[in-house]
């Protein structure tokens, strides 16, 4: 009886090892028949969302480059001001695709390069350092003034000192307009080399995809740099930016109400606001696959998880709003309106919490950016 | 009644078993460690971090820098080696022990069940002869080989075993695992990408199976192991097992391997001296069989007994605390709960100054590393012990009084997130100990 029992549990065990084990060659049998299709929901992220993001990221390159241009033939208030335009177009299109930090853009350290928020893990107090969404602007005068600079150097310095920090400085900074005319070879020639090297950095991306998009789609998997893994996981490290060194921290939440104005992102063109709404709005639009009904807020609700979604979808929706009630400069705002920041930056915590413990373990995703063991 | 009970452990067996385990176990450590080493876990756990969460009564284990971890592990690998080849090897055991305990002990976010069943083995370990054949040691000395041992040397192995499996199946026998299968039902949609099984994840009731099955499994293997009859069966389902478990959830790491290895010493002398077989030139048999014998057994068998009642009673110190056990952690490690809940948090704490009423936020990966902080979310001691840690960093950093308060959000088995601690406490007031910890807030279904 007993051995019967075991012979007929070994041999049930072998076939489930058997089917787990054999390699079926590649990935046939749809998975939709039994349940959610998770290729085809991220053969859409790829296609409807990341990849067309990366071309239009290309495009307004090209926009900001031409406005750029015309700026740095005959800088002026209204050359500035159409440039100021294209600047932000480019600036709202990164938000765009700044949840896609994996993959190519994570081998291309896209967001260090394009866009700095000086590290989670950075004490953003640290005195004389420059630390968040900073500007390095001596760097930069040092950078146009003595030439040889190597924007690949791996150094917070190097990082604050190009990108869209570098250009919101340059187009937006102080006497920008005066600068340029006093200096204008080497200092349009760093604009130009900072413009192409973001243009060379979202081409590199662009063209990366084309061939990480076969992966990417075919891995289902939910570990540690997976696409799925890789997703939820940019949910809590995006919010936990908006948090910190896009509200929270330099509105003083880590040093006692201490604000600190010229740490919010883009803050000579005094559009932080914008480009945190746009931020978190792409973030939803990444949640929902833009409401494609192939996002990872449909695989949720396939796993039974309806309200959960429902209340995720809604906090984003606050989130944005109470976002939105904060009138652009933040810079101003963080001091000018302290209740209406507070309130939105209550409404972040709420959702970060949401994202980080109840959607990643319904969606069987660790919260963690290295790989460990565990039991 | 002493009499049969001490004949039965003191009547002499093969030492066979004991051979092959001291083999199988260097040879798996050796590769475990160095697998640990390659993945660059030396540096990323015990080098980079700043701050680390130590065991309550070991907090004197410091980590001991880049050279100095990496030459522990040099150390601790050599050890695995010689076990292996069995060189020197009560020294070697002595120092595996000491070694990896130590690593292990140096922060308790790292810790695993199997490296505590490691550690576990590793002392026992340096207690038993299995470095009398087969052996480097008795090469250099033929003198010392013996063919027996005296059979408590391998039962005491089979109970360490044992224990790990029916406390593990015992630790399923919860509503949310039988009647749920939860955390089956969360883990499993999350593996459609394994061929031909699959599609079938999505399905409740594949994720009933799995959670009945892997509670009955650890329950009852052990006897069908013990059980000459159905043994060899028994050991086939433990392959069959593990490597599913290996398959379904790679992120166990070495569990799955050692299970399988240790489980090796459930089969006969017999067994074991064909499994020999092919060191048979190696080992030069003795010409008669010669008995090892411990000069003082009676004492070794007097401890022995209290290391299997701790060992029995370790894992039931849960029923001490009050609340909820997978909510509050109190009495959940050292007792072979292993893949039985799927938690998150998200801890949220600010720092006040008593005095000044200074308010700051702080920003926990300035301090942790990821993992770190993912761990020290759900589980309650180590909340207090990083809350202590900040109100010592900002005691540097000047302030007078500083209170910390947390305010922290917990999902247990797909339940919604709920706060998870008392957010009006002080923590940094709050002592670390072993008695019930008043501020974590009781569990609600």
């Amino acid at each position: 009886m007993k051995k019967i029992s075991l012979v007929a549990i070994a041999a049930f065990l072998s076939a489930t090892v058997f089917f787990a084990c054999s390699k079926s060659g590649g990935s046939d049998g749809p998975e939709t028949a039994q349940g959610f299709d998770k290729t085809a929901m991220l053969t859409a992220y790829a296609d409807n969302l990341i990849i067309p993001g990366y071309t239009a990221m290309q495009q307004q390159l090209v926009g900001l480059k031409a406005a750029s241009d015309a700026f740095l033939a005959a800088p002026s208030g209204a050359t500035q001001a159409t440039l100021k335009q294209a600047y932000t177009a480019a600036h709202l299109q990164y938000e765009r695709v700044a949840a896609f930090q994996f993959g190519p853009a994570e081998t291309a350290l896209l967001d260090i390069f394009v866009n700095f928020s000086g590290g989670l893990d950075y004490n953003f107090n640290t005195s004389g350092e420059l630390t968040g969404f900073s500007v390095d602007s001596v760097t930069i005068e040092k950078n146009i003034t003595n030439g040889g600079y190597n924007f690949q150097d791996m150094t917070r310095v190097s990082f604050y000192s190009q990108g869209f920090p570098a250009l919101d400085y340059l187009y937006f900074g102080p006497n920008a307009i005066d600068k340029l005319n006093a200096s204008p070879v080497k200092r349009k020639q760093y604009i130009n080399d900072v413009l192409a090297r973001l243009k060379s950095l979202a081409d590199k991306v662009a063209g990366d995809w084309q061939a990480y998009r076969a992966g990417f789609i075919n891995n289902t998997k939910t570990d540690v740099g997976s696409p799925i893994g890789s997703m939820v996981n940019q949910f809590a490290y995006q919010l936990d930016l908006l948090k910190g060194p896009r509200i929270g921290w330099p509105f003083g939440k880590q040093s006692n109400g201490m604000v600190f104005a010229s740490k919010t992102e883009a803050y000579f063109a005094g559009i932080s606001g914008v480009l945190a709404v746009e931020n978190v709005s792409s973030l939803k639009k990444v949640y929902t696959n833009n409401g494609s009904g192939k996002g990872l807020s449909d695989y949720l609700v396939a796993l039974g998880k309806t309200q959960l979604n429902t209340d995720v979808i809604a906090q984003f929706d606050l989130v944005t709003a109470k976002l939105g009630a904060v009138q652009d400069p933040l810079s101003a705002a963080l001091t000018s309106n302290p209740a209406a920041v507070e309130a939105a930056y209550k409404e972040i915590q709420k959702l970060l919490t949401l994202l980080k413990t109840d959607v990643a373990s319904a969606a069987g995703v660790q919260i963690t950016y290295m790989d460990n063991d565990g039991d | 009644m002493t009499g049969i009970n001490a004949n039965r452990f003191t009547r002499p067996a093969s030492i066979a078993p004991l051979i092959t385990f001291r083999i199988a176990f260097g040879l798996l450590m050796f590769a475990s460690l160095l697998r640990f080493w390659w993945r660059g876990w030396v540096t990323d756990i015990y080098v980079l971090p700043q701050f680390h969460f130590t065991y309550q009564g070991f907090e004197w284990v410091r980590p001991l820098g880049n050279t100095g971890m990496h030459a522990l592990f040099a150390v601790v690998l050599l050890a695995a080696l010689f076990i292996t080849i069995g060189f020197l090897y009560r020294i070697s055991a002595i120092v595996f022990f000491l070694g990896f305990t130590y690593i292990e002990l140096i922060d308790v976010t790292t810790y695993l069940n199997h490296y505590y069943f490691i550690s576990l083995v590793a002392f026992l370990m340096i207690w038993l002869p299995a470095n009398r054949r087969y052996a480097v040691d008795t090469l250099l000395r033929p003198g010392n080989r013996r063919t027996e041992v005296p059979a408590w040397c391998i039962q005491v192995l089979i109970f360490q075993i044992s224990a790990v499996y029916v406390f593990a199946g015992l630790a399923k026998l919860n509503a949310d695992w039988l009647l749920d299968a939860q955390p089956m039902r969360t883990w499993l949609p999350a593996k459609t990408h394994l061929p031909l099984a699959g599609p079938f994840m999505y399905k409740p009731w594949v994720a009933y199976l799995f959670s009945w099955f892997g509670a009955v499994y650890d329950l009852f293997i052990v006897f069908f192991l013990l059980n000459k009859r159905t043994r060899v069966y028994a050991y086939g389902v433990v392959l069959i097992f593990h490597i599913a478990t290996a398959v379904f959830f790679p992120g166990i790491g070495m569990f799955p391997y050692v299970m399988m290895t240790a489980s090796l010493i459930f089969f006969s002398g017999e067994f074991h001296e064909r499994l020999l077989g092919f060191l048979r030139g190696f080992s030069m048999k003795p010409e008669q069989n010669s008995v090892y014998r411990y000069s003082k057994q009676k004492i070794f068998l007097a401890v022995l007994g209290v290391y299997v009642a701790i060992q029995i009673l370790l894992p039931l110190r849960f029923l001490l605390y009050p609340g909820h056990l997978f909510w509050t952690e109190e009495g959940y490690r050292f007792s072979w709960r292993v893949m039985l809940m799927e938690k998150a948090g998200n801890a949220y704490f600010t720092v006040k100054d008593q005095t000044s009423r200074a308010f700051f936020v702080v920003n926990n990966a300035e301090f942790l590393t990821p993992l770190q902080e993912k761990m020290m979310s759900t589980q309650p001691d180590l909340i207090l012990k990083y809350a202590h840690h900040l109100a010592e960093i900002y005691r540097q950093r000047g302030m007078q009084h500083p209170e910390v308060y947390g305010e922290i959000y917990v999902t247990l088995n797909g339940r919604r997130s709920r706060l998870f601690v008392d957010s009006t406490v002080n923590l940094a007031a709050q002592p670390l100990g072993w008695e019930h910890y008043q501020w974590v807030l009781p569990y609600q279904k």
